[in-house]
Protein backbone atom coordinates (compact mmCIF):
# COMPACT_ATOMS: atom_id res chain seq x y z
CA UNK A 1 0.00 0.00 0.00
CA UNK A 2 2.62 2.69 0.94
CA UNK A 3 4.50 1.74 -2.16
CA UNK A 4 1.69 2.43 -4.31
CA UNK A 5 1.16 5.67 -2.37
CA UNK A 6 5.17 6.21 -3.08
CA UNK A 7 4.92 5.82 -7.25
CA UNK A 8 1.53 7.61 -7.27
CA UNK A 9 3.26 10.87 -5.69
CA UNK A 10 6.29 10.09 -7.93
CA UNK A 11 3.95 10.01 -10.77
CA UNK A 12 2.18 13.03 -9.79
CA UNK A 13 5.00 15.12 -8.56
CA UNK A 14 6.58 14.40 -12.66
CA UNK A 15 3.09 15.20 -13.87
CA UNK A 16 2.89 18.59 -11.93
CA UNK A 17 6.59 19.18 -13.08
CA UNK A 18 5.93 18.82 -16.98
CA UNK A 19 2.61 20.82 -16.66
CA UNK A 20 4.72 23.29 -15.00
CA UNK A 21 7.39 23.64 -17.58
CA UNK A 22 4.66 23.81 -20.42
CA UNK A 23 1.71 26.06 -18.81
CA UNK A 24 2.19 29.31 -20.18
CA UNK A 25 2.60 31.28 -16.87
CA UNK A 26 5.83 30.09 -15.80
CA UNK A 27 7.57 31.66 -19.01
CA UNK A 28 8.73 35.01 -17.97
CA UNK A 29 8.86 36.05 -21.62
CA UNK A 30 5.22 35.52 -22.13
CA UNK A 31 4.52 37.41 -18.76
CA UNK A 32 6.22 40.26 -20.14
CA UNK A 33 3.85 39.85 -23.23
CA UNK A 34 0.85 39.39 -21.25
CA UNK A 35 1.77 42.38 -19.51
CA UNK A 36 2.24 44.54 -22.72
CA UNK A 37 -0.79 43.51 -23.68
CA UNK A 38 -2.58 44.32 -20.53
CA UNK A 39 -1.20 48.27 -20.38
CA UNK A 40 -2.02 48.43 -24.49
CA UNK A 41 -5.35 47.37 -23.07
CA UNK A 42 -5.90 49.95 -21.14
CA UNK A 43 -4.04 52.84 -23.10
CA UNK A 44 -6.47 52.07 -26.13
CA UNK A 45 -9.80 50.07 -25.56
CA UNK A 46 -10.46 46.97 -26.80
CA UNK A 47 -6.70 46.94 -27.80
CA UNK A 48 -5.55 44.14 -25.57
CA UNK A 49 -8.06 41.55 -26.84
CA UNK A 50 -7.53 42.85 -30.80
CA UNK A 51 -3.47 41.81 -30.21
CA UNK A 52 -4.80 38.29 -29.20
CA UNK A 53 -7.40 37.92 -31.97
CA UNK A 54 -10.45 38.26 -29.93
CA UNK A 55 -12.08 40.42 -32.50
CA UNK A 56 -15.60 40.63 -31.22
CA UNK A 57 -14.24 41.37 -27.53
CA UNK A 58 -12.11 44.04 -28.48
CA UNK A 59 -14.81 45.70 -30.82
CA UNK A 60 -17.32 45.09 -27.97
CA UNK A 61 -14.86 46.83 -25.45
CA UNK A 62 -13.78 49.82 -27.72
CA UNK A 63 -17.45 50.87 -28.31
CA UNK A 64 -19.18 50.11 -25.12
CA UNK A 65 -16.31 52.30 -23.39
CA UNK A 66 -16.15 54.41 -26.49
CA UNK A 67 -20.11 55.38 -26.00
CA UNK A 68 -20.03 55.32 -21.74
CA UNK A 69 -17.52 58.17 -22.76
CA UNK A 70 -18.58 60.22 -25.30
CA UNK A 71 -22.46 60.05 -23.63
CA UNK A 72 -20.34 61.01 -20.08
CA UNK A 73 -19.24 64.26 -22.16
CA UNK A 74 -22.35 64.75 -23.37
CA UNK A 75 -24.07 65.12 -20.58
CA UNK A 76 -21.34 67.25 -18.98
CA UNK A 77 -20.15 64.66 -16.53
CA UNK A 78 -17.03 65.57 -14.12
CA UNK A 79 -13.57 64.53 -16.10
CA UNK A 80 -11.70 64.79 -12.85
CA UNK A 81 -8.10 66.25 -12.79
CA UNK A 82 -4.92 65.40 -11.06
CA UNK A 83 -5.58 68.45 -8.67
CA UNK A 84 -8.89 66.87 -7.04
CA UNK A 85 -7.90 68.02 -3.72
CA UNK A 86 -9.96 65.24 -1.62
CA UNK A 87 -9.92 61.17 -1.37
CA UNK A 88 -12.98 61.49 -3.28
CA UNK A 89 -11.69 63.60 -6.42
CA UNK A 90 -8.72 61.39 -6.30
CA UNK A 91 -11.11 58.03 -6.49
CA UNK A 92 -12.58 60.09 -9.39
CA UNK A 93 -9.22 60.36 -11.07
CA UNK A 94 -7.96 57.25 -10.74
CA UNK A 95 -11.82 55.93 -12.20
CA UNK A 96 -11.71 58.57 -15.29
CA UNK A 97 -8.09 57.61 -15.99
CA UNK A 98 -8.79 53.92 -16.49
CA UNK A 99 -10.23 55.03 -20.04
CA UNK A 100 -6.73 55.10 -20.84
CA UNK A 101 -6.53 57.63 -23.97
CA UNK A 102 -9.91 58.32 -23.80
CA UNK A 103 -9.80 60.40 -20.88
CA UNK A 104 -7.52 63.05 -22.75
CA UNK A 105 -10.25 62.61 -25.38
CA UNK A 106 -12.92 63.32 -22.85
CA UNK A 107 -11.12 66.47 -21.33
CA UNK A 108 -10.16 67.65 -25.19
CA UNK A 109 -14.25 67.26 -26.14
CA UNK A 110 -15.67 68.48 -22.78
CA UNK A 111 -15.00 72.37 -23.79
CA UNK A 112 -17.76 74.02 -21.63
CA UNK A 113 -16.90 72.27 -18.38
CA UNK A 114 -18.97 69.88 -16.00
CA UNK A 115 -22.44 70.74 -14.70
CA UNK A 116 -23.41 68.42 -11.99
CA UNK A 117 -25.51 70.73 -10.65
CA UNK A 118 -28.31 69.11 -12.94
CA UNK A 119 -29.14 65.29 -13.10
CA UNK A 120 -27.59 65.26 -16.45
CA UNK A 121 -24.08 65.76 -15.25
CA UNK A 122 -24.28 64.10 -12.17
CA UNK A 123 -25.53 60.77 -14.64
CA UNK A 124 -22.72 62.11 -17.10
CA UNK A 125 -19.91 61.50 -14.40
CA UNK A 126 -21.12 58.48 -13.62
CA UNK A 127 -21.09 57.04 -17.01
CA UNK A 128 -17.14 58.55 -17.49
CA UNK A 129 -16.10 56.23 -13.75
CA UNK A 130 -17.76 53.32 -15.27
CA UNK A 131 -16.27 53.57 -18.62
CA UNK A 132 -12.92 53.73 -16.66
CA UNK A 133 -13.80 50.70 -14.56
CA UNK A 134 -15.34 49.09 -17.26
CA UNK A 135 -12.10 49.73 -19.55
CA UNK A 136 -9.86 48.19 -15.98
CA UNK A 137 -11.41 45.23 -16.08
CA UNK A 138 -11.68 44.31 -19.74
CA UNK A 139 -7.17 45.01 -20.00
CA UNK A 140 -7.03 42.92 -17.05
CA UNK A 141 -9.38 39.89 -18.91
CA UNK A 142 -6.71 40.60 -21.97
CA UNK A 143 -3.83 40.17 -19.65
CA UNK A 144 -5.12 36.99 -17.81
CA UNK A 145 -6.05 36.09 -21.38
CA UNK A 146 -2.62 36.42 -22.47
CA UNK A 147 -1.33 34.46 -19.38
CA UNK A 148 -3.45 31.39 -20.76
CA UNK A 149 -5.71 31.17 -17.62
CA UNK A 150 -8.70 32.87 -19.25
CA UNK A 151 -10.24 32.85 -22.88
CA UNK B 1 -12.17 73.20 -33.80
CA UNK B 2 -14.01 70.95 -31.65
CA UNK B 3 -17.71 70.58 -32.36
CA UNK B 4 -19.88 70.88 -28.63
CA UNK B 5 -21.43 68.16 -27.88
CA UNK B 6 -24.72 67.77 -26.10
CA UNK B 7 -27.31 65.16 -24.53
CA UNK B 8 -30.49 66.16 -22.68
CA UNK B 9 -31.59 62.54 -21.45
CA UNK B 10 -34.36 61.47 -18.64
CA UNK B 11 -33.43 59.76 -15.63
CA UNK B 12 -35.25 56.48 -17.52
CA UNK B 13 -33.60 56.67 -20.66
CA UNK B 14 -30.33 57.54 -18.84
CA UNK B 15 -30.71 54.11 -17.20
CA UNK B 16 -31.43 52.14 -19.69
CA UNK B 17 -28.64 53.10 -21.88
CA UNK B 18 -26.58 52.71 -19.15
CA UNK B 19 -28.00 48.94 -18.37
CA UNK B 20 -27.48 48.41 -22.33
CA UNK B 21 -24.16 49.67 -22.38
CA UNK B 22 -22.58 47.42 -18.87
CA UNK B 23 -25.26 44.19 -20.23
CA UNK B 24 -23.15 44.12 -23.69
CA UNK B 25 -19.58 44.55 -22.27
CA UNK B 26 -20.12 42.16 -19.85
CA UNK B 27 -21.83 39.94 -22.31
CA UNK B 28 -18.67 40.15 -24.74
CA UNK B 29 -16.39 39.63 -21.95
CA UNK B 30 -17.93 36.75 -19.80
CA UNK B 31 -19.07 34.03 -22.97
CA UNK B 32 -17.48 33.35 -26.24
CA UNK B 33 -20.52 32.03 -28.09
CA UNK B 34 -23.36 34.67 -29.58
CA UNK B 35 -26.11 32.57 -28.75
CA UNK B 36 -24.93 32.98 -25.24
CA UNK B 37 -24.06 36.38 -25.43
CA UNK B 38 -27.47 37.18 -26.83
CA UNK B 39 -28.89 35.35 -23.88
CA UNK B 40 -26.39 37.07 -21.06
CA UNK B 41 -27.69 40.65 -22.37
CA UNK B 42 -30.75 40.52 -22.39
CA UNK B 43 -31.01 38.63 -18.99
CA UNK B 44 -28.66 41.18 -17.39
CA UNK B 45 -30.48 44.00 -19.29
CA UNK B 46 -33.72 43.06 -17.80
CA UNK B 47 -32.10 42.89 -14.34
CA UNK B 48 -30.21 46.09 -14.34
CA UNK B 49 -34.10 47.43 -15.36
CA UNK B 50 -35.91 45.22 -12.83
CA UNK B 51 -34.13 46.28 -9.88
CA UNK B 52 -33.28 50.28 -11.06
CA UNK B 53 -37.00 50.72 -10.88
CA UNK B 54 -37.27 48.54 -7.79
CA UNK B 55 -34.86 50.60 -6.03
CA UNK B 56 -36.99 53.67 -7.75
CA UNK B 57 -39.86 52.84 -6.11
CA UNK B 58 -38.75 51.64 -2.97
CA UNK B 59 -37.68 54.82 -2.36
CA UNK B 60 -40.82 56.93 -3.89
CA UNK B 61 -42.36 56.66 -0.16
CA UNK B 62 -38.78 59.28 1.32
CA UNK B 63 -38.62 61.56 -1.68
CA UNK B 64 -41.35 64.21 0.03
Amino acid sequence: MSEDTTTGTATATAGATVLAATTPEHNPGNEVLALAIGVAGWLVPGLGHALQKMWGRALGCFLTVGALVFLGVGMRGNVFSPEGGDAFGMLGYVADLGTGSFYFAARALETQGSDVAHAEGDYGTRFLAAAGVLNLLAALHAYEAARGRKA
Amino acid sequence: MIATIGFTLSHFQAMTLFALLISVAFGFLSRRRTSDRVKYIIWSLFLFLLIGVGIGWAMYPFSR
